[in-house]
């Protein structure tokens, strides 16, 4: 019985070996056996003519990581077991960044910020292993970095050298689907400035592209907005608890500059209380209660989309907010819309017997008067399921939907035409299992229970029950955290590495039926990503016991 | 419309008048409060008004000067307390915080002074003699407050309420409950946090922030889950071999001198530490020095011999195993000061002795079936630590699924369900609760086994509301509630390391904290474990969990912000 394991766990350790850890797995990668050492001299070169900062930052933080990540790899020894072969093996001096005949050299910030189709995140990697130089080809800066990403997976660390296994080796990929993105909610609990940038970090090395910052809710108003700043003054946390102006575009250039679009939701007409501490008149149920008459969650208070004033203050709002960022993309929400509110607002009931139109009708008129404002901006606007699938609106398909409530309802979404972005509750929500987070509540568990592990994200399928046609609406998906019981506490601990489940889904694409992407093979790389994460400054989880860590397939359900 | 939202303005006044009340957790057995506002002069002190002062009181005296100055934490009401500047501006000074032993325990300053014992000496004193009792008083006319305690232990506690009363605005920090009248001590002897530190390491400093943060709610037992069967990091002198082979890296040990720290942190924190050496299950680290004494070690498939992998159990028929497990719990048992050790006994699984030729054997040549066997073992194991002065600390199993002699003082610990607790207290044996249903801070995290898309055995999550609910005395009858020590909230770690400590055990753990302390009944006279009771817990314990964050441990925020600053408003039914 033990020899038995001991050839079993021998078997596993040597497939894993053999192909990279790394996350998300590349759509090809062709390796031997060799071992190659990291050459103390060892440098990266560009070819570029000229090389942006950007590239050269990037370029920076990759020879910083091949020296601080010291990850031992994940087998039992921690690699020491791979120390005789060092003997034998070469040195890899350099590392060349190449672009394509014909490409132009734009900074990895402007690539960032393209519009989906047209980022070129795709690289090529060569690594031969007689000692010469290794080399990443792109039609792009972006993707270099992403190549940067890739390479710095590689390298492990036994007996004070840095080395790697599998050259010489090829590595040829690109993303399945454009939008791979991480949404953070900043709004029920402030994040400082800090805590997103080492979110952002943690998103780029597995090369998520999309920060979709769910900025302000009913709760908090933390974003200062210059032309009208009563908002933030009124209804942030505290003085301290805002995002200037100046966080903002540092927010959007680390980003960028990391391969990261960073697209603001405004979510309107629901979600807006906090409005109402500087502009009440806007706000209809404003505080009501009971809360749960009015809202889904406290407090209550929603735009008056049927006031023409409402209607022209969100138009100015969204056109100050929508200016300040360097996204193609902008959404205005647009869940949870309360009709009980608006019916009990006398102000509303006022309007809509002035103008004659059903709530819908007014919804419409607010939502085609916001959107126009935020398209003559060049943005294109996105929007939550229940825009297109709970209310009579006339949103062209050009605008992108989120699908949030649940997986099965994107086949609809999908039906009406519009491209989609999966963020599904059932999937991929972050906070669910964590309990009702109401007080005088002793029993109820969270809404979406149970906790969505990685296994349950990474088993998602982003074209389930869609046709072939309807295939081509999907964009791809991203992984949410609402904030209600999360803060900078727990941010890391509650994101990492389950978020990095889905970039592989995206990334990766197919489903757990293909040979290459199944739950097995996937979590040897995870706990990789995690162990680098961590090392990074990431409070990244662990997914097992270190044990289990160390013996790849051991702890299955069926080991 | 309008008359709802005057309603509710209306309703938010009251309850912001409601939070001024005391933000003290857990709360005290009597408390008395005024309205009257208070504030440290520049020049607040506290001393010690007796002779001979241990240095550990002397050091909790510096760490309560130094968390009253950092703690920094405005009101949780919607202005934060910037309404209250110019009361507290007005307001008295409070010069000093004066400590005094009360005969029995110690010297007035006038005479030869003797050695007051320590906090630590109190600390680790058997369960059910420490004394923790006490009384705080706060005057509201600046003259001195004072904590009167028999013993430092009691001082101690003392001070951590007091840094609880004081809140801090525009650089001034005061107190607006002045007169503050405090007699109290706790329900419950034992009250406890269990940290498993072999499913995955933790650093010693990851230890002593965590029992920073149990003193601050009172916690007093510090239940170290320290080797399974994944990993053995605990140094023990005579044993060295162990840890050599089976903690996962040379540095994640805890060597001797670790455990001394560990052990006096505690102790100077008012903490006992019971360690837990699990046997005969939960072994099979053991194994990577000694293969000789586990039994289906690292057997496949490990759902046939062990609730999670790997498999391996020590083989408890076998004398040489037997006498090896006794020496090394005695070698354990001699590192701590504790009279409390626990010796495990969950989850023994009878097919791997089915399987293993060599428990077979032994079973064969003694004529002892597996239970006797198992009998014996813990009797020569408990005999081995009993002589060092330790009383026995079991899991729950150990009375209700065996057939097992048992000292009669020995403890039983409840962890399967909490519906077992009347089962042990029929047996007459004394009991600290730890049910996974209400206390498993690891549970509704999701299965972690690989190629399992499932939930954890012990969904769903047990929320803070959820622990709090808890009865020690359910389905107990009166005689038998003096079996009853007390509880403690648990951490499993498969899925846990110091990536996750802080968020995921508080400010959870603290529940229990004051189930324990506070008992049934709330010093307003009603009952705790019911909806008002816990309506009026849940912004004491967002003023616990900003102080948390305050001193550096990341504890969760448990609701929206807004809602933190508007007590009850955010309740299921406002």
């Amino acid at each position: 019985m033990q020899n038995h394991y001991i050839v079993f766990a021998f078997l596993l350790t040597f497939l894993v070996h053999n192909s990279c850890a790394l996350w998300p797995r590349p759509a090809s990668v062709t390796s031997a056996n060799d071992t190659l050492l990291l050459s103390s001299s060892f440098a990266i070169h560009s070819e570029l003519k000229t090389t942006p900062s950007d590239l050269q930052d990037a370029i920076t933080r990759t020879k910083g990581f091949l020296k601080t990540d010291k990850l031992g790899r994940l087998v039992v020894g921690r690699g020491t077991s791979d120390i005789p072969t060092f003997k034998s093996a070469k040195s890899l001096p350099s590392l060349t960044l190449r672009l394509s005949e014909g490409s132009t050299v734009q900074s990895i910030a402007n690539e960032a910020v393209a519009n989906l189709s047209e980022r070129q995140e795709g690289y090529s990697i060569s690594i031969p292993s007689d000692g010469t130089a290794a080399i990443i080809t792109a039609n792009s800066t972006l993707g270099l970095l992403r190549g940067l990403t890739t390479f710095e997976q590689l390298w492990y660390m036994a007996g004070g050298q840095t080395y790697m296994i599998g050259a010489p080796m090829e590595i040829v990929d690109e993303p399945v689907y454009h939008y791979r993105g991480f949404m953070l909610d900043t709004a029920r609990n402030f994040y400082p400035v800090a805590d997103i940038k080492r979110s952002l970090d943690a998103m780029s090395w597995v090369k998520l592209n999309t920060f979709y910052w769910h900025v302000v809710d009913s709760q908090s108003f933390p974003l200062e907005v210059s032309e009208f700043p009563e908002l933030s003054i009124a209804a942030a946390y505290s003085a301290s608890d805002v995002y200037s102006e100046n966080d903002v575009q540092d927010i959007i250039n680390y980003a960028a500059e990391r391969g990261i679009d960073v697209i603001l939701e405004l979510d309107t007409p629901g979600h807006t209380t906090a409005i109402g501490f500087s502009h009440p008149e806007h706000i209809a149920c404003n505080l009501a209660s009971p809360w749960s008459d009015f809202a889904s969650e406290p407090p209550a208070g929603q735009l008056r989309l049927a006031s023409p004033s409402t209607v022209n203050f969100t138009v100015d709002l969204m056109q100050a907010v929508s200016s300040k960022f360097r996204s193609q993309f902008f959404s205005t929400g647009g869940d949870e819309v309360n009709t009980n509110c608006y019916t009990q607002d006398s102000e509303t009931q006022k309007e809509l017997n002035a103008s004659g139109l059903t709530l819908d009708e007014a919804l419409n008129n607010f939502l085609m008067a916001t959107h126009d404002v935020l398209r003559s901006g060049g943005k294109n606007p996105i929007v939550k399921e229940d825009m297109v699938l709970k209310h009579n609106t006339s949103l062209p398909n050009s605008t992108i939907v989120v699908v949030w409530i649940s997986s099965d309802d994107a086949k609809a979404v999908a039906e009406k035409g519009f491209r989609i972005i999966h963020q599904p509750s059932d999937f991929f929500y972050l906070d669910c299992g964590g309990g009702g987070w109401l007080g005088d509540d002793i029993t109820l568990n969270s809404w979406c229970d149970p906790f969505k592990t990685w296994q349950k994200i990474y088993s998602f399928d982003p074209l389930a029950n869609l046709t072939a046609d309807e295939a081509s609406l999907v964009l791809g998906g991203q992984i949410p955290l609402w904030s209600e019981q999360s803060g900078p506490e727990n941010l890391d601990s509650i994101a990492w590495p389950r978020t990095a489940s889905a970039a592989e889904v995206f990334w990766t694409g197919g489903t757990l039926d293909d040979p290459l992407r199944n739950l097995s093979s996937a979590l040897p790389r995870l706990h990789d990503v995690r162990y680098r994460m961590v090392q990074r400054g990431v409070n990244a989880i662990h997914l097992q016991p270190e044990f289990c860590a160390l013996r790849p397939g051991a702890c299955d359900l069926d080991a | 419309m309008a008359t709802s939202a005057t309603m509710f303005v209306k309703l938010a006044f009251l309850l912001s008048f409601l939070s001024s009340a005391s933000a003290l957790w857990p709360i005290p057995r009597q408390l008395s409060t005024g309205n009257i506002t208070v504030r440290l002069a520049s020049s607040f002190g506290i001393h010690a008004n007796f002779a001979g002062a241990p240095s550990d009181l002397n050091d909790a005296i510096s760490r309560t000067m130094s968390i009253i100055k950092t703690d920094q934490l405005a009101p949780l009401v919607i202005d934060r307390g910037a309404s209250l500047i110019p009361t507290i501006q007005k307001a008295k000074q409070l010069t000093s915080l004066t400590l005094e032993l009360s005969s029995s325990g110690g010297n007035p300053k006038t005479t030869v002074a003797t050695s007051v014992p320590s906090i630590s000496e109190e600390a680790v004193k058997a369960i059910g003699e420490r004394d923790e009792s006490y009384t705080l008083s706060v005057p509201g006319d600046g003259s001195s407050a004072t904590i009167k305690a028999n013993t430092t232990l009691g001082l101690l506690r003392g001070m951590t309420t007091f840094t609880q009363l004081l809140f801090t605005v525009d650089n001034m920090i005061f107190t607006s409950e002045a007169p503050v009248e405090i007699t109290d001590s706790p329900a419950f002897p034992f009250r406890g946090f269990m940290l498993d530190t072999a499913r995955n390491f933790f650093p010693v400093s990851d230890i002593k922030r965590t029992l920073d943060a149990m003193s601050w709610s009172k916690i007093n037992q510090f239940h170290w889950h320290v080797t399974d069967s994944q990993s053995f990091p605990l140094q023990i002198p005579g044993f060295m071999e162990l840890s050599q082979k089976a903690a996962y890296t040379a540095s994640s040990v805890y060597t001797p001198s670790d455990v001394s720290d560990i052990v006096s942190y505690a102790a100077e924190r008012g903490i006992d530490v019971l360690i837990e050496i699990d046997t005969p299950g939960h072994t099979a680290a053991i194994s990577k020095s000694h293969p000789e004494h586990i039994a289906c070690n690292e057997a496949t498939p490990w759902a046939n011999f062990a609730n999670e992998p790997p498999a391996g159990q020590l083989r408890l028929a076998s004398d040489a195993t037997t006498n090896f497990t006794a020496s090394m719990l005695a070698a354990v048992a001699k590192m701590f000061p504790s009279t409390l050790m626990s010796t495990g006994g969950d989850e023994l699984n009878v097919n791997c002795y089915t399987q293993d030729n060599e428990t077979q054997a032994s079973l064969n040549a003694s004529g002892l079936t597996l239970e006797q066997a198992l009998s014996k073992f813990t009797v020569t194991t408990h005999a081995a630590i009993e002589k060092l002065g330790k009383t026995p600390v079991v899991w729950e199993e150990m009375v209700l699924e065996h057939n097992v002699t048992l000292a009669n003082d020995t403890i039983a610990m409840v962890w399967i369900s909490s519906d077992d607790v009347a089962a042990v207290a029929a047996k007459g044996f004394r009991i600290v609760h730890g049910p996974s249903d209400f206390f498993y801070l690891d549970c509704g995290g999701g299965e972690w086994v690989g190629v399992d898309i499932g939930n954890s055995w012990c969904d769903p999550f047990k929320t803070w509301q959820k622990a709090y609910s808890f009865d020690p005395f359910a389905n107990l009858s009166e005689a038998q509630q003096s079996l009853i020590l007390g509880g403690e909230q648990l951490l499993w770690t498969e899925q846990s390391s110091p990536s996750n400590l802080d968020p995921i055990v508080w400010p959870r753990a603290a529940t229990s904290a004051e189930v324990f302390w506070t008992g049934a009944t709330l010093p307003d006279g009603s009952q705790r474990n019911t909806p008002a009771g816990s309506d009026t817990a849940l912004p004491r314990l967002h003023d616990l969990q900003f102080r948390m964050v305050a001193r550096g441990v990341n504890a969760i925020p448990l609701q929206p912000q807004w809602c933190a600053v508007r007590p009850g408003v955010c309740d299921l039914t406002a």
